[in-house]
């Protein structure tokens, strides 16, 4: 089996994916009967009455939060090869691996002393 | 895994980085009232970075380590001598002014000492990756420097200017980078320069090295790639466009000139006529924006650019005169150093001058060499010193500028060494102008009447330290040659 | 053969996401556009023998770094009439002229070029199938780049620092005092 033929079985299954959403809808539309009312199209929003616009504006706090989700994001991507290789790597590697996080954790003992992970 | 950590080769970047993260975890600890400590352990710290440096340069020697990506040579030692001294007097100049603020003082030493740390890396970097992530620490935290004054929309768009035109020049020149590692197969500039013969036909060469300028140049703000510079120096608060103009520029040319003289030399045919139209671009097109500036800053941030100009003269020469790129190599190095001195001298004075004068036009500092003459002597001698005015360092740069291009010979050289003559000439006009300024013309009542405050000691220290320099190197130039005979050095230890 | 099939599958999705992020007047939609084009050039990776790169480019780049788009897209407001005004003079003609020339050079070095430099396409690496994987991306991350690695690490904390001081509000608003007269 050459390399790209391996690689099918990630195909099939992404096609088989997109046919079952894709069977679902064409069911629904099919089966459901449609019967439209004012009550019925509107957004729904847990169950309330949505209030002002979908495109409302958010709080720069969110970003943050964001951002320190994607910095830890990065290490656990850094930690696989690691991981992988932590035999061979051996107490320099478990050494490299303490200072990168001992850095990142920095940012986030930062992050705790400016308060900014407190929701006010 | 058999491969060793030379640790007295990376000692200055390890005692700045242990710099950086106390400074960030005491400025988590410590009162508002005592967060000037910070400042006092960056200081130190920096200056402790040079302890394992001078060290190194009396050992002699070069210390290879990572399979020859990281190499200490004294190349890299003089450039990262060049770059915390620089990086130490902007510490310097940042004291006074960012200690009124004290909620974000911790950050401020935090990023300018992470960059300081990303050029010690860079200058060392004998590979794209490391390049570029010493690179990147260089310039990434500047963006943020850049728009530190957050209530003032000009530092707002300093930033995001540099930001944007910033984040477009490291696609670019990850762009260039990843086309040449596809080409070469290597990201090792030896192992490139080794591969590079048998590729001089491929046009995709070219387009990389072309890409890598591009980036490069950005960074060095040398024109047509100079848009941000004047809006981000004018707009970033002073010490932050001190260190842009020198450290950060700095950055961006000693990278560029690393990769085309280690890892190109083999296809200067290309990059030595882009060269050569930047050098010539950024000295005219510089100089004459500077003509028109009435602000200071403005004014220094053209000066800048039409300096870099002048520093890319040498190493443009010798490449399109296909003549021995070492020597030029020295005269840059030299012209670096002298630069990095005076400019921030001059930087030094701006930031004395405003608070004196309380105005950054140079119109309203007309007279202030009668208010307060120990400034105004110090203001004409950073700003003849950066005219080229012998006994001062800048009449040295100037002058191994000049004879390494007569070295070079040829008439495209001849026509650049004319330009670059002309461009002095207009260079001490605009520079001029500042001192008249503040000598010659008549002070404004509101001036006189304002109370002499006094500046605070780190600022004077600044600009003695700076003033010593310039006036030693102008009188004893043997020192600064010494710089330039040194990183000499890198044709055998890094090429 | 299939290489070639794959990447032509994948450059027009990839292609098409980018000209959505530019065009797009919604930048929620343009968003999108530039996830859809990372989606595909996710699968151009894999196609290159680098499935630690394109697992990571799923999960990082399509998954987090989407996530924060969003979040700044919203913080700034979606509903925010932008300004569309172009400011120089013959902008478009200009615009039209880069593209020319970049689609010019690009066709220059394409059809000039041997390109004996897509290493993959020439076979002789296929074979190995350690290429482009963790374990040789561990080996070469973890002793060689050592430095890099750390210094990557400051990166990230620098990130989150710089943007913690320049966004967050606490204290008094922030505002240095000294010398606005050099900006002014």
């Amino acid at each position: 089996m050459t390399y790209f033929e391996s690689y099918l079985t990630v195909g099939a299954f992404i096609a088989l994916g997109a046919l079952l959403v894709g069977v679902v809808l064409v069911l629904a539309r099919a089966l459901a009967p449609s019967n439209p009312s004012a009550e019925k199209l509107s957004t729904y929003e847990c169950g309330v009455d949505p209030v002002g616009s979908g495109w409302s504006q958010t709080y720069v706090r969110y970003y943050l939060y964001g951002l320190l989700f994607v910095i830890f994001d990065i290490e656990a991507v850094f930690i696989f090869p690691w991981a992988i290789q932590l035999e061979s790597l051996g107490m320099f590697g478990l050494i490299e691996m303490l200072v990168f996080i001992g850095i990142l954790v920095l940012g986030l003992v930062y992050a705790i002393r400016k308060g900014v992970l407190r929701w006010e | 895994m058999t491969f060793e950590i030379d640790y007295l080769a990376l000692a200055p970047e390890l005692v700045v980085a242990g710099t950086i993260i106390a400074a960030l975890l005491l400025d988590l600890f410590l009162t508002r009232s005592k967060k000037y400590w910070v400042a006092v352990l960056s200081v130190v710290g920096v200056a402790g970075g040079l302890v394992p440096i001078v060290y190194m340069l009396a050992e002699g020697g070069t210390r290879s380590m990572f399979d020859g990506s990281y190499v200490v040579d004294e190349f890299a030692l003089i450039l990262k001598i060049v770059f915390l001294v620089s990086g130490y007097l902007v510490l310097l100049m940042s004291v006074s002014y960012i200690e009124a603020d004290r909620y974000y003082q911790g950050e401020y030493y935090f990023l300018l000492l992470s960059s300081i740390l990303g050029s010690l890396v860079m200058s060392s970097s004998r590979d794209l990756i490391v390049l570029f992530i010493g690179l990147e620490l260089t310039t990434g935290p500047l963006f943020l420097l850049a728009g530190w004054r957050k209530g003032d929309a000009k530092s707002n768009e300093a930033s995001l200017k540099f930001f944007i035109l910033g984040v477009l020049s490291t696609a670019i020149l990850l762009y260039g980078m990843s086309l040449l590692f596809g080409l070469t197969g290597s990201v090792e500039f030896t192992a490139i320069a080794a591969a590079i013969p048998d590729l001089v036909s491929e046009p995709a060469l070219a387009l990389s090295v072309l890409f890598l300028i591009v980036g490069f140049a950005f960074k060095a703000s040398a024109v047509p790639f100079h848009f941000w510079a004047p809006d981000t120096y004018e707009g970033a608060p002073t010490p932050v466009a001190a260190y842009l103009s020198v450290n950060s520029k700095a950055a961006g040319f000693v990278a560029m000139l690393i990769v085309m003289y280690t890892a190109l030399p083999g296809i200067s045919e290309v990059w030595a006529p882009a060269l050569w139209v930047l050098a010539a671009l950024s000295m005219t097109v510089g100089n004459l924006s500077a003509l028109r500036q009435g602000n200071i800053v403005r004014l220094l941030a053209y000066s800048s650019i039409a300096q870099a100009g002048f520093m890319l003269v040498p190493f443009a020469a010798a490449a399109v005169a296909g003549s021995d790129l070492a020597q030029a190599f020295s005269a840059t190095v030299v012209y670096l150093v002298i630069y990095a001195l005076m400019n921030l001298g001059a930087f030094a004075v701006v930031i004395a001058g405003a608070r004196r004068t309380g105005s950054g036009d140079i119109d309203d500092w007309a007279g202030l060499g009668q208010k307060d003459p120990v400034l105004g002597l110090l203001t004409a001698l950073f700003f003849l010193s950066l005219a080229g005015i012998p006994p001062l360092a800048g009449w040295y740069a100037k002058f191994v500028m000049f004879a390494s291009v007569i070295e070079a010979g040829g008439i495209s050289t001849l026509v650049l060494a004319a330009i670059a003559a002309v461009n002095s000439v207009i260079a001490f006009y605009y520079y001029a102008r500042v001192i008249k300024a503040v000598w010659l013309d008549t002070p404004s009542e509101e001036l006189l009447a304002r109370p002499g405050r006094e500046y605070a000691g780190s600022i004077k220290l600044t600009l003695a330290i700076s003033m010593g320099l310039t006036i030693a190197i102008g009188i004893y130039p043997t020192f600064a040659t010494y710089f330039g005979e040194a990183s000499r050095v890198i044709a055998t230890g890094g090429g | 053969m299939a290489e070639v099939i794959i990447f032509g599958l994948m450059a027009l999705p990839a292609l098409a996401g980018g000209v959505t992020v530019v065009l797009a007047r919604n930048p929620v939609y343009g968003a999108m556009g530039l996830l859809g084009s990372m989606l595909a050039l996710g699968v151009l990776y894999v196609a290159q023998l680098a499935h630690f790169i394109a697992a990571i480019h799923v999960v990082v780049y399509a998954g987090a770094v989407m996530t924060l788009f969003l979040f700044v897209i919203m913080l700034i407001g979606v509903d925010r009439a932008d300004d569309q005004n172009e400011r120089l003079p013959r902008q478009r003609q200009l615009v039209i002229l880069g593209v020319l020339g970049i689609v010019a050079t690009a066709f220059a070095v394409a059809f000039s070029g041997r390109f004996s430099w897509v290493i993959a396409a020439t076979g002789e690496r296929i074979p190995q199938a350690t290429n482009g994987t963790t374990v040789a991306l561990a080996r070469v991350l973890f002793s060689d780049w050592v430095l890099a690695f750390e210094a990557t690490a400051l990166l990230l904390t620098i990130g989150s620092a710089g943007a913690i001081a320049l966004a967050s509000r606490r204290g008094k608003p922030v505002d240095l005092p000294i010398d606005p007269e050099v900006t002014s």
